[in-house]
């Protein structure tokens, strides 16, 4: 029986804590803390009434998500391992317990319709087998409904998901838009499976699955198809028949996310950790021998000296803010800095672009319901590709900057933080200000204004060849200018609604700018933060190992051979067990 | 009459716009040939599986797949026939078990299939290709015919839509109906229909209760009422199947009702256990779907025990009878309204594009003046809320929103002798001429009273 993480951190704890190193300890105590908080992140996501909440229901044994025949679910309930059953309800402004019964009236959209409560997402705790080992299932409301706002917050979503289940039913095959999701999903998120449901309704669900694997595979989509039906599987959980349970497909399903969704997430988990106890059972072994070669053979002891002093130097050097990899990342960074906010004004400035073009071919006010929608739409998307490629290339720099630690075994990263703030929280709506009617009224005192004008210019040119004030001539001037002071009147208002339109146009998109540039740069910053931290803590350990074998060396010049013989029998026992630990940890 | 008058314009139009002949004159032709009602929606919506039941024989082929990959006519005639255009060439025409099959042959932007049936006299039905289809050109076929740009004229009179649940998809192809699309369509000839009702709850035997429940939502959804008449829950598979049920199928099912109720519901949990490698079965499946064999077995145990007595009740509860009804009241009743309503805004298109003036006055006239053209205009807008007059309801059943009959209009029972209608079509009036005179109302209000008034007064019974 293989150590599992929990236990092999235990036993290297337990194995150090004669040696009195507490920088070696916290690690451990790091990697133990890092474990317990261990979460995989399974997205739920589908076009509406394909059958999610169902699947989440399914895979947990339990009416946690609201299914009805119509639009159900209104807000994202996220299902996680807890001893007794809670649900919370989380806000922007905080979270609240509520009472189980209570949990549809939140979530559903006939207790909660569009979501009116405002809520962020429901949290449902339940004690199952497949969360405790820490899976954390996130059912999605449906993408493509009237409202497609859902659509932009799934998407935002895809960043901060481990994996992610794309469910559709199988009463026909992908459309268009499906796809679409799909090579979206696989872009941030490379572990995403495809679920076909209700296979017990359809009797064609096979070729409809052939159907799909062929469209996959035409798209270059690596995904495994898995077909389902919620209804056997129901009755399955109730009457406890193992054959309609293996019918329903869902065993398949269970072991994919064990084999490969947790299993992929605990393989990085257990490699981490077995790398984090190693290297410290390594640092205090290194230590043990420097110190058995000193006692073995004195007279070779300033040798052993010389080459530690050079080691603990290179370690220190490491430390240095002049070292190679501290250039690396904050070159990489500065350069991160400046990639992303170009990427993001050149896509912001391409949106300007087309939406003056739109705004000039007319009146702006007739449109701007339309515009307005579009406009924001855009610019969420914007900012979204941004984000996502934002990330990708943060993930390549912390790579860059780990190859720097050369062969040591300290190539592992930390676990990098993601940005999953919306940066369009914050951002006041794209709304431009009600501009002056052209009414009737001003129409006609506009046209006043200038047939008056008229009148009296050819009125008063008219007296001096005798004629009177009003004549024919002057009436027609009059009328002639009034004319064109109506229609100059309508072009400037026109312009002046263009004008004002495209000012509120810029002035959103420079919000949004400053709001997700900001972000960005947080992002970039947390992450040169974490990089050097992380990276300096192990040159720092690295060095206090090395200074710790010196001293044992120096040390043991000055014994007398008892002592030494003594030492070494007790070194040889200390080794025997560390390496005893080791055999134990990597079994 | 109304379809005289278009008829005596577009002859004179003939005469006078040589260029524009051969258009002018498919508009004549089509003064006389049956309504044109499209079936759109997206894929897999049940477009052919509707078009089947409506027609109650399987003449468009249907399949798991993506199937109608071309826009196909299906009209009365006096022998079977398809011709593939554009080339003209006739194919085989080819039935297995019942079933219409056809090969194309060559690329083809569109198929005529001439059928004998009762029930293409009055209409001709016309199958399009689902939009959102991976299959970009399918899709394509489908929009272009459906929303035409403006140099061609409209090749429907009506749309029958057909969505599964409201997407957005759906929602922005019916605006683009309202804004140019066939036949200008306001939501005076579009109906919309949820299909496959039967689905929507799994295939529980109360599956069409609640389809019926999100229609009524759909239908008071303001969103939706301007852009089509009604909305609709029909069940598609079950109504084709009950108008076309055999005695072998009866048979079939009666032997499945004697299976003890435990025993059957265990098989009706999926359709893979149902079918388990029976050949019969699964042809019954094919046939029935999930919720048709659980409705029928539940019928028949409730004591039905004639084929002919089946089928009706199959008919009755997959909402196509509604359908129907709809169908009648909204196009068929209004047909010769519909259909020159396309020939005028043929001819304006032509007008518009030879830019002469000298018929404009007379389209102009039989648009303004004809009373029917009015009241249609005046529901439109009252649906999309442009309008808003004291009580809606009345307004829209008296302009004819459920029938054209004078009994509907007024909301009277059935078999009121002359006196009655007299009498309700006077209360109407007055109420009308009272809401008329109210100085509180906005002017197009006021107008809209007026074209009830004047609907009120076409009711009266004549001395």
């Amino acid at each position: 029986m293989p150590t599992t993480p929990q236990q092999a951190v235990e036993l290297a704890l337990a194995a150090i804590e004669r040696y009195g190193r507490p920088d070696l300890e916290r690690r451990l105590h790091q990697a133990r803390a890092r474990l317990a908080d261990d979460h995989v992140r399974l997205l739920v996501v589908g076009e509406f009434k394909q059958g999610k909440s169902m699947l989440v229901n399914g895979l947990v044994g339990a009416p946690v998500c609201p299914v009805s025949d119509d639009v159900a679910t209104a807000v994202p309930t996220v299902v996680k391992h807890a001893e007794v059953p809670t649900v919370t309800v989380v806000r922007a402004e905080g979270r609240t317990e509520v009472p189980l019964q209570e949990l549809s009236a939140f979530a559903s959209e006939e207790g909660n319709p569009g979501n009116r409560e405002r809520l962020l997402h429901v949290e449902v705790g339940l004690p199952r087998p497949l969360l405790a080992e820490g899976l954390v299932l996130v059912d999605t409301p449906g993408v493509g409904g009237l409202s497609s706002v859902h659509g932009a917050a799934t998407m935002a979503a895809l960043p901060s998901a481990d994996a992610v289940l794309l469910v559709s039913d199988s009463s026909q095959e992908y459309t268009a838009p499906e796809l679409e999701f799909l090579k979206q999903a696989m872009a941030v998120c490379p572990n995403v499976a495809c679920v076909l449901t209700k296979t017990d309704l359809y009797p064609d669900w096979r070729s409809i699955a052939d159907r799909d694997r062929l469209h996959l595979a035409d798209a270059g989509i690596k995904a495994e198809l898995f077909t389902v039906s919620s209804t056997l599987r129901w009755h399955a959980l109730q009457s406890g028949d193992q054959a309609v349970n293996a019918e329903s497909g869902y065993p398949a399903l269970v072991t994919h996310l064990r084999k490969k969704v947790l299993a992929q997430a605990d393989l990085l988990a257990r490699r981490s950790t077995l790398h984090d106890v190693l290297t410290v059972i390594g640092q205090v072994v290194d230590g043990l021998r420097a110190e058995q070669s000193a006692q073995e053979n004195p007279e070779s002891v300033q040798q052993l000296i010389r080459e530690l002093t050079e080691a603990e130097q290179r370690a220190a050097g490491l430390k240095e803010r002049s070292a190679r990899w501290q250039q690396t990342l904050s070159d990489g960074v500065a350069d991160l800095n400046a990639d992303v906010d170009y990427d993001l004004r050149d896509r912001m400035r391409e949106i300007v672009r087309e939406a003056e073009e739109a705004l000039l071919a007319g009146d702006p006010q007739k449109i701007w319901d339309q515009f307005s929608v579009w406009a924001q739409q855009a610019v969420t998307s914007a900012v979204s590709a941004n984000s996502v490629w934002a990330t990708q290339r943060a993930r390549w720099l912390a790579k860059r900057v780990a190859e720097h630690f050369d062969s040591e075994r300290e190539q592992m990263l930390p676990a990098l933080r993601v940005g999953t703030a919306d940066p369009l929280r914050s951002v006041p709506e794209l709304s431009v200000r009600e501009s002056d009617k052209f009414g009737l009224g001003s129409r006609l005192l506009t046209g006043l204004r200038g047939g008056y004008g008229g009148l009296l210019m050819f009125g008063l040119i008219g007296t001096v060849i005798g004629m009177t004030l009003i004549n024919p001539i002057s009436v027609g001037a009059a009328l002639l200018l009034g004319g064109k002071g109506i229609v100059d009147e309508r072009k400037r208002i026109t312009t002046k609604r263009q004008n004002d339109c495209k000012v509120a146009l810029r002035k959103y998109v420079d919000d949004v700018s400053f709001h997700a540039g900001k972000d960005s740069r947080d992002m970039l910053r947390g992450l040169q933060r974490d990089l050097r931290d992380h990276f300096t803590t192990l040159a720092e350990q690295l060095k206090r190992s090395l200074q710790e074998s010196i001293q044992a060396a120096q040390k043991s010049v000055k014994a007398s051979q008892s002592e030494r013989d003594a030492r070494l029998t007790e070194i040889k026992a200390e080794l025997a067990a560390l390496e005893r630990v080791v055999k134990q940890v990597t079994a | 009459m109304i379809t005289d008058e278009v008829r005596r314009t577009l002859l004179a139009a003939v005469d006078l716009y040589p260029q524009a002949r051969e258009v002018l004159r498919r508009q004549l032709v089509r003064l006389d040939e049956p309504l044109r009602v499209a079936i759109a929606g997206k894929v897999k919506a049940g477009k052919s599986t509707l078009l089947n039941a409506l027609v109650g024989e399987e003449i468009a082929p249907t399949d798991a797949g993506e199937c109608t990959k071309v826009v196909t006519w299906y009209r009365d005639g006096p022998s079977p026939r398809i011709v593939q255009f554009p080339q003209g060439r006739s194919l085989p025409v080819v039935r297995r078990d019942g079933a219409l099959e056809i090969a194309l042959d060559g690329p083809a932007d569109r198929l005529v299939v001439d059928w004998p049936s009762q029930s293409l006299r009055s209409t001709t039905l016309i199958d399009t290709p689902g939009i959102a289809s991976l299959t970009t050109s399918n899709s394509l076929h489908a929009t272009r015919f459906l929303t035409p740009d403006d140099s061609t004229p409209t090749e429907a009179d009506a749309v029958i839509y057909l969505m599964r649940h409201l997407h957005s998809a759906d929602a922005n192809f019916l605006e683009s109906f309202r804004d140019q699309g066939v036949a200008r369509a306001t939501a005076i000839n579009t109906v919309a229909v949820i299909s496959r009702a039967d689905e929507i709850g799994g295939g529980r035997v109360d599956a069409m209760i609640s389809a019926r429940g999100i229609a009524s939502r759909y239908r008071s959804d303001p969103s939706l009422q301007g852009l089509c008449q009604n909305v609709v829950a029909v069940a598609g598979l079950l109504a084709f199947s009950g108008r076309s049920l055999r005695q072998n199928d009866f048979v079939a099912l009666s032997a499945l009702a004697a299976v003890p109720r435990e025993e059957l519901e265990s098989l009706l949990l999926s359709a893979d256990r149902f079918a388990d490698g029976s050949v019969e079965r699964r042809a019954l499946l094919g046939r029935f779907g999930v919720f048709g064999i659980r409705l029928a077995v539940t019928l028949i145990r409730q004591g039905v025990t004639e084929p002919s007595a089946l089928a009706a009740e199959l008919v009755a509860r997959s909402g196509l009878g509604e359908l129907q009804k709809v169908l009648h009241t909204q196009f068929s009743e209004r047909r010769h309204l519909l259909k020159a309503r396309s020939a005028l805004l043929a001819l304006d298109g032509v007008l518009r594009s030879v830019g002469d003036s000298r018929l404009t006055g007379a389209v102009e006239r039989i648009l303004a003046g004809t009373h029917e053209f009015a009241e249609l205009r005046l529901l439109s807008a009252l649906r999309s809320g442009t309008v808003k007059v004291p009580d809606l309801e009345l307004a829209s059943r008296l302009l004819g929103d459920e029938g054209a009959h004078p009994l509907v209009r007024l909301g009277l029972p059935d078999g009121c002798g002359p006196r009655e209608v007299g009498q309700a079509a006077f209360a109407a009036l007055q109420r009308w001429q009272r809401h008329a005179e109210n100085p509180m109302l906005t002017r197009r209000a006021a107008d809209a009273c007026r074209v009830l008034i004047r609907t009120c007064e076409g009711l009266l019974p004549r001395r």
